[in-house]
């Protein structure tokens, strides 16, 4: 775009292109994308060329700085002046620079003519903010840096020092030494900052800067991304990117931080996100800290995050503790059990030989039990694997089992254990396995496939003629309990001539979360 | 010899059939008349909204009643004036913040635990 074009599009004001034309100080205009604009006459003085060479062409095609060896690199200097400008949209220095310029002598030879120069690079920004254009203000300073280079020489094989100084100082040398160096630490710290970004966008940790009271997204890495999912963040607020944190009390924290300057950390903060627009929140857990950042003056200009997504560890502490409560629950609810057989069969065995045997027995068949379980993780156990625990003490042969698999879970299964086991015990000593061909055959089925019932069959064969018992011990009272209040089920106890009987009826598919 | 709290009707809620059985034992012994005992939340709620629930003098409450809290039962019996007794297997932090302070026997227990609660919940003179 030419300097009239610019005018009618409104960009600058008539008396400004005028005042840019005519002025002694050469002026060239690049766009974003570094092509040339636009320059004025004095521009085309200092740089030996043409307007309609140089006019679109890309700035350092049109200049390239010639074949020297250091031509690269004050390429490089130059273009990162006016990169800087762009994306900080501030104004860039670039005190001494040496770039070749190319001139056509008499003879038609072209010439590269080694000058100095000294580069201010202003965006030039539209209504929106968005740079359009770059303003390049150059000044040749190449007779200023042979004077210097010339005295430098000389006063190194004299009086050194002094005299440099004084020269120096008489055509601004150190401050041009000055201004050089800043360029240079300038340099060393963009380079810095480079490798210390790259450093904060790979970091595992996640990592944001907020700038002003509003905390707007100014810089944020991968990770925090990620813990986003990768909502659209650049230049936004925090309320206005990531507005479930509000009634969380985020905003608060940095606002605190930001007002107070004290810095705010949290553990294992819970942070709900939205993973899909107007989806439910999402539970993680964060370790977090929010540090002020203060500009020269102390002023808090922004805040620095960092933390770690910490959900894993802190889900595992809580199923750890969920566990543990669990566990002794189960150990104290055991302990009760144990300790309500103790005092029952205390009752029922007034000496104290058959006491031990007796509580001995049932706490051995609560016991089998739990080894079922544990091999199973707790998860259940299979019932004919419970009878066969529970009659282990009794000749294989003497008991007959008969029914399919059936997985129970923990409380039917301990509920089942004790159960087969005073049934058992009663068959040892009043039943039919209390003499020698006496046998127990337990059968078992489940009814109704819709509403799932378990039917144990009970029967002892073989045995002594039995009739209705004249007491009911703590065994039987035992069994027809846990049927009907752990297992909602029925119980039936038949004392029939030819033997005993039971019929164990519960329904499988309740309770066996307990 | 009469009993404190001879004739005393009591509800127990337990889900376990011998811890039960202890507790009614303990119970009988000391002349009370047990009421239950009753296995799940269904059942003692259905109990307390029937006539019988105003012949209660008191109430032994497991915390833990087939894998659900027994509070809903607590909220009627308190509302219905009628003193009861928590026991539980998980301690003391075991209870949420609003039954913290009441009265609580943990399992396992004695007869004179069950007896001591019973006897302060009841406002009868231990001596």
């Amino acid at each position: 775009m030419t300097l009239k074009e610019l005018v009618k599009s409104g960009d600058l004001a008539v008396d400004l292109a005028t005042a840019f034309d005519a002025s002694p100080n050469p002026y060239v205009l690049v766009h974003p994308d570094l092509r040339i604009a636009g320059m004025n006459q004095a521009y085309l003085d200092v740089t030996h060329s043409r307007r309609e060479d140089i006019i679109g062409q890309p700035m350092f095609s049109a200049f390239d700085s010639g074949p020297g060896e250091d031509a690269p690199e004050n390429v490089r200097q130059v273009r990162a002046s006016i990169q800087k400008a762009i994306t900080t949209r501030a104004r860039d220095h670039l005190a001494v620079v040496r770039f070749s310029m190319p001139r056509v002598l008499e003879t038609g030879e072209k010439q590269f003519e080694e000058r100095y120069w000294s580069a201010t690079h202003t965006p030039v920004l539209n209504g929106a903010g968005d740079v359009v254009y770059v303003l390049q203000h150059t000044t040749d300073i190449t007779e200023l840096e042979r004077l210097r280079h010339r005295a430098k020489d000389d006063g190194a094989t004299e009086d050194g020092a002094e005299a440099v100084s004084a020269l120096d100082a008489m055509v601004g040398g150190s401050v041009l030494m000055r201004a050089r160096s800043v360029q240079e630490d300038n340099r060393r710290l963009e380079t810095e900052r480079n490798q210390l970004t790259d450093m904060f966008m790979q970091a595992p940790g996640f990592i944001a800067v907020l700038s002003g009271p509003e905390h707007r997204f100014q810089l944020f890495n991968e990770a925090y991304r990620r813990l986003t999912d990768h909502r659209d963040l650049a230049g936004k607020t925090v309320a206005e990117a990531l507005p479930e944190m509000v009634p969380q009390g985020y905003i608060d924290r940095l606002d605190s931080v930001f007002e107070t300057g004290e810095p705010i950390e949290g553990r294992g903060s819970l942070l709900q996100l939205q993973t899909v627009p107007d989806g439910p929140l999402e539970n993680t857990y964060v370790d977090f800290i929010y540090q002020p950042i203060r500009d020269d003056g102390g002023k808090v200009v922004g805040i620095f995050v960092q933390g770690h997504d910490v959900t894993d560890n802190v889900l595992a502490a809580q199923r750890q503790k969920l566990m543990i409560d669990e566990l002794n629950h189960r150990v104290k609810n055991t302990l009760a059990t144990v300790q309500s057989i103790a005092m029952q069969t205390a009752r029922s065995n007034t000496e104290p030989r058959a006491f031990a045997e007796s509580f001995q027995a049932r706490l051995m068949s609560l016991s089998h039990t739990h080894d079922l379980l544990t091999r199973s993780h707790w998860e259940g156990a299979d019932l004919g694997d419970i009878l066969r625990h529970e009659t282990e003490a009794h000749e294989a042969h003497r008991i007959s089992a008969n029914g399919p698999p059936v997985p129970l879970g923990p409380a039917f299964a301990l509920s089942l254990g004790m159960i087969f086991h005073e049934l058992a015990t009663n068959a040892a000593k009043y039943g039919s396995l209390s003499v020698p061909g006496g046998r127990v055959i337990v059968d078992w089925t489940i009814a109704d496939q819709t509403d799932r019932r378990l039917v144990v069959e009970w029967i002892e064969v073989g045995g002594p003629e039995v009739g209705e018992p004249t007491r009911r011990g703590f065994g039987t009272r035992m069994v027809e309990r846990n049927v009907r209040h752990d297992l909602a089920g029925d119980v039936e106890l038949r004392y029939a001539p030819d033997g005993f009987r039971a019929t164990i009826t519960a329904p499988l598919d309740r309770g066996t979360c307990r | 010899m009469t009993l404190p709290l001879s004739n005393r009707r009591i509800l127990i809620v337990e889900d376990e059939s011998l811890v039960a059985m202890l507790l009614e034992t303990i119970l009988e012994d000391m002349g009370c008349v047990t009421v239950g005992p009753i296995s799940n939340i269904e059942d003692a709620l259905a109990l307390l909204a029937g006539d019988e629930a105003a012949t209660l003098d008191g109430a032994l409450l497991d915390v833990n009643v087939a894998g659900r809290e027994v509070f809903p039962v607590a909220v009627v019996l308190k509302a219905r004036n009628v003193p009861f007794v928590f026991s539980t297997g998980y301690g003391q932090g075991g209870l949420p913040d609003e039954w913290r302070t009441h009265a609580t026997i943990q399992k396992p227990f004695t007869e004179a635990a069950v007896q001591q609660a019973l006897f302060s919940a009841l406002g009868v003179a231990t001596v």
